[in-house]
């Protein structure tokens, strides 16, 4: 076997098993007794599950990414700080992809810069925590709810299964959640920070499910079988 | 003589239809953060009327954004809502929205 053809095995084999572990994941969390809703498709193999696991483990690997970057940018590690930061917006890009594929490249490129919007309030907040600057802590923290409107309002143009309200709800629980996340960080209590880490990340799932049923529902066709 | 009447009138009609098509509106629709057309020629003395889909406010602002350049400023309130500007001098007229600045469009008017 040559080492190209290894490496292309063990791509495979990567792929593979995270595809799996975002499954594996999606099933612990709902076992787990969180608020998760219970999964209306569960068959796992179908266009619906495939669609179903992609947005959870997208979205779960945001939290877990802005974490890494806020986490590092307040312990003033740049170089893990830039790099973390890099991830979280190919982890933005693969998410206006994602949308992309559904609703087509216009939307993907409205997409984007309205996901990466939302990252960059987070930015403002942990940067106004970390600097004790409560005046710009506060506008982030408005600007994100703020964003929770527009969020919703893009998914409901999109499709019209996911009223704008709850979107926004749901959106303004994650907002919350990582907020969680980086004031635990700030105050150096690395328990509670994991344990809010984890929080924000399971609330994922109470985005990614309806998100994903709603698409199969708007476009049962290119979901069946 | 009666045929020739009613080629005159013809003409006329054509004329009148053409000078009708000049000065019917055009729309752009305002649907998943982004006007549609992007991009829309005129000719001088058209209507634009904005009609939003997204039930979320946004703006059209003449301009780029950091440079509103004044021409004009029209809030579309939500879901539904239209405004409208009537272009009469000829140009190439930039806007976008100011709550959303990736959102941006042009109308190039011709005389």
């Amino acid at each position: 076997m040559t080492r190209a053809m290894t490496t292309a095995v063990v791509v495979v084999a990567v792929m593979t098993a995270s595809a799996l572990g975002a499954g594996c994941s999606q099933t612990g969390t709902s076992m787990g007794g969180s608020a998760m809703a219970a999964p209306a498709m569960t068959t796992s193999g179908t266009k619906a599950a495939g669609l179903r696991s992609g947005l959870n483990n997208l979205l779960q690997e945001h939290v877990y990414l802005a974490a890494a970057a806020t986490g590092a940018a307040l312990d003033g590690r740049d170089a893990e700080f830039k790099a973390a930061a890099a991830a979280l917006d190919q982890n933005s890009i693969a998410i206006s992809k994602a949308i992309g594929s559904v609703y087509g490249m216009d939307a993907e490129l409205a997409f984007l810069p309205l996901w990466r919007r939302h990252i960059g309030f987070a930015v403002d907040y942990t940067v106004g925590v970390a600097t004790s600057d409560k005046t710009r802590a506060d506008k982030a923290v408005s600007d994100l709810i703020g964003y929770t409107e527009d969020f919703g309002a893009f998914l409901a143009s999109a499709n019209p299964n996911l009223p704008k309200g709850v979107v926004a709800s749901l959106v303004k629980h994650h907002v919350v959640t990582l907020k969680n996340v980086i004031d635990a960080q700030a105050s150096k209590d690395p328990t509670r920070a994991y344990m809010a880490l984890r929080t924000a990340a399971g609330h994922m799932p109470m985005i990614a499910d309806p998100l994903a049923e709603a698409i199969v529902k708007q476009f049962p066709d290119k979901f069946a079988g | 003589m009666k045929s020739w009447t009613l080629r005159a009138l013809a003409c006329a009609g054509m004329m009148t239809a053409g000078v009708n098509a000049w000065a019917e509106d055009t729309a752009v629709t305002v649907r998943l953060f982004q006007f549609q057309p992007e991009e829309a020629s005129i000719r001088a003395g058209t209507r634009v009327v904005w009609t939003n889909q997204d039930d979320i406010k946004h703006t059209v602002t003449a301009g780029l954004p950091g440079q509103p350049d004044g021409r004009f400023t029209l809030v579309l309130t939500g879901k539904g809502a239209t405004a409208s500007h009537l272009f009469t001098e000829p140009g190439v007229y930039r806007y976008f929205c100011e709550r959303h600045q990736n959102m941006r469009g042009e109308i190039r008017v011709a005389r």
